[in-house]
């Protein structure tokens, strides 16, 4: 083996080893945030709300865990997929600056450069994203109160979720119309049998629908 | 004082982040080593650092707009802390609003907490629904990515024939492309259509669809889609990532406008009760 070759197998080893130990403390010290609150609180949310809560988060966000594992990780590289999911925001910032880095440097992303310029071009995002929000978050607080409590304000803060989906269906519908239509119509069917079903349940039926769909549209080739 | 803004609070998100940036600043060091160990040149090094920077700034900054949006309802705590780890704009707002409704915080986002114990409950359930790719990191990583560098190796020996990689596309593997985008739309679809056709509590303003659901949601499909427009056909890339916090925003504007404007019986109005 050459040199060249022993020193790249013991660097992924030990980003890899790095990673194993830095994603099971950031774990850790996710859980001592809740833990946190409620000790310097000192109340403790019942069993049942949490397992309420998290019935209806676990089926789709677990699912959703496991294939963002499997797609981006061939593409983040070592080091890179590890802070990557510790930071979070992958799809709309990690990526895309992984990408471009690697495409500036012209390095491939399954290389061993690509895997260095890869794991810079991601911790420089993380940190700079951290700051931002860190400042941000210092900054605005003073103001919190007199947005909270504005009688004017009031219908914006009711309609946070409209707003919100509006302008992320926005991107996404546009760039997938073909594919959107159906499950739209599916998950309108279902308001018109049962109108006060909650969002959290209705976009169970609505993803179904979804995949179910652009699966039968990719078999047709009416998408790619 | 209200107790989501108490400094405790603060501290603790405080040492949250700090582990973050730690983290991160270890990776880079790290791999900056390599990359002078493997003699990469500087320049290209600095570069990568630079313009990921600059790139990052604007998303960073519709990453703060996200977690201000939240703070009305939830405080500045846990958005901060959910969004700067292991967080993203979709599965912040969704997990929210279901802690908020399993505690019995109808209305979830469009809601204030009050109650300390909800806000414990939904730091939970926020934190334990959001985990589980950190659980799965340590034990799939690594395989994963030494078959990816063994591909890697064998894409520099012999380059991929046309018909490869047309079996490629047309095989269950083409789909895997569509399959993200459509766990999305069927996401975002579900928030969609409640605002268009769901039905709230009857003694509650703003929690089913009306004139003001459905006024908010097209303004801020529109207004997305012609930033959008504005962005690519002048080659403002600096605009590309505020398109959907400016899209929100404005369309909260005018939702305030319109229940100003509108006659209170119209305003109000909201046709499944």
């Amino acid at each position: 083996m050459s040199k060249k070759n022993k020193t790249e197998k013991s660097y992924f080893d030990r980003v890899h080893a790095w990673g194993r130990v830095s994603s099971i403390t950031a774990l850790c010290v996710l859980i001592m945030f809740p833990l946190s609150i409620c000790l310097y609180l000192g109340v403790w949310p019942s069993l049942s709300g949490v397992m309420s809560g998290l019935m209806k988060l676990i089926p789709l966000y677990w699912s959703l865990a496991v294939i963002e594992v499997l797609i981006y990780t061939p593409m983040l590289g070592a080091g890179g997929t590890y802070l990557s999911f510790v930071t979070g925001n992958i799809t709309n910032l990690k990526l895309p600056c992984a990408i471009g880095a690697m495409e500036n440097a012209k390095v491939k992303a399954n290389s061993e450069e690509g895997e260095v310029i890869s794991t810079i071009a991601i911790a420089t995002s993380s940190i700079v994203t951290t700051l931002i929000i860190a400042v941000g978050v210092l900054v605005f607080k003073p103001f919190l109160p007199a947005f909270t409590s504005s009688e004017l304000l009031m219908p914006a803060f009711k309609q946070v979720q409209p707003a919100l989906f509006g302008a992320l269906a926005a991107g996404y519908f546009s760039k997938h119309w073909k594919i959107s239509i159906f499950p739209i119509l599916v998950m309108l069917g279902v308001l018109l049998v049962a109108p006060s079903l909650d969002a959290g349940t209705l976009l169970f039926p609505g993803i179904v629908a979804s995949v179910v769909g652009a699966f039968a549209m990719w078999k047709l080739k009416w998408v790619k | 004082m209200d107790f989501k803004e108490s400094t405790g609070l603060y501290l603790i998100a405080g040492g949250v982040i700090l582990f973050v940036l730690a983290q991160s600043i270890f990776f880079l060091v790290k791999a900056w080593k390599q990359g002078k160990t493997l003699g990469i040149d500087k320049k290209k090094l600095r570069d990568a650092v630079t313009s990921s920077a600059v790139f990052t700034i604007p998303s960073a900054l519709s990453v703060l707009a996200t977690v201000i949006v939240l703070a009305p309802s939830l405080g500045l705590v846990i958005p901060w802390v959910r969004l700067s780890v292991l967080g993203n704009l979709l599965y912040e707002t969704k997990a929210a609003g279901d802690a908020m409704t399993a505690f019995g915080q109808e209305g979830g986002i469009s809601s204030v907490i009050t109650d300390p114990e909800v806000f414990a409950g939904v730091a939970w359930v926020m934190t334990l629904g959001i985990c589980f790719s950190l659980v799965l990191l340590p034990f799939v990583a690594k395989p994963l990515h030494k078959k990816v560098l063994n591909l890697g190796k064998k894409d520099e020996n012999a380059e991929e024939s046309a018909e490869k990689k047309e079996k490629k596309s047309s095989g269950i593997g083409g789909f895997m492309d569509l399959l993200t985008p459509a766990v999305f739309i069927g996401l975002i679809g579900a928030f969609v259509a409640r605002a268009i056709a769901g039905k709230g509590k009857p003694e509650t303003f703003g929690d089913g669809a009306g004139v003001l659901s459905v006024i908010t949601l097209v303004v801020a499909v529109v207004a997305s889609l012609v930033l959008e427009k504005v962005a690519t056909k002048f080659k403002l890339t600096w605009l590309e990532p505020f398109v959907m916090p400016i899209g929100m925003i404005f369309a909260m504007v005018v939702a305030v406008v319109m229940y100003n404007v509108l006659p209170p019986e119209i305003a109000i109005f909201e046709w499944r009760g």
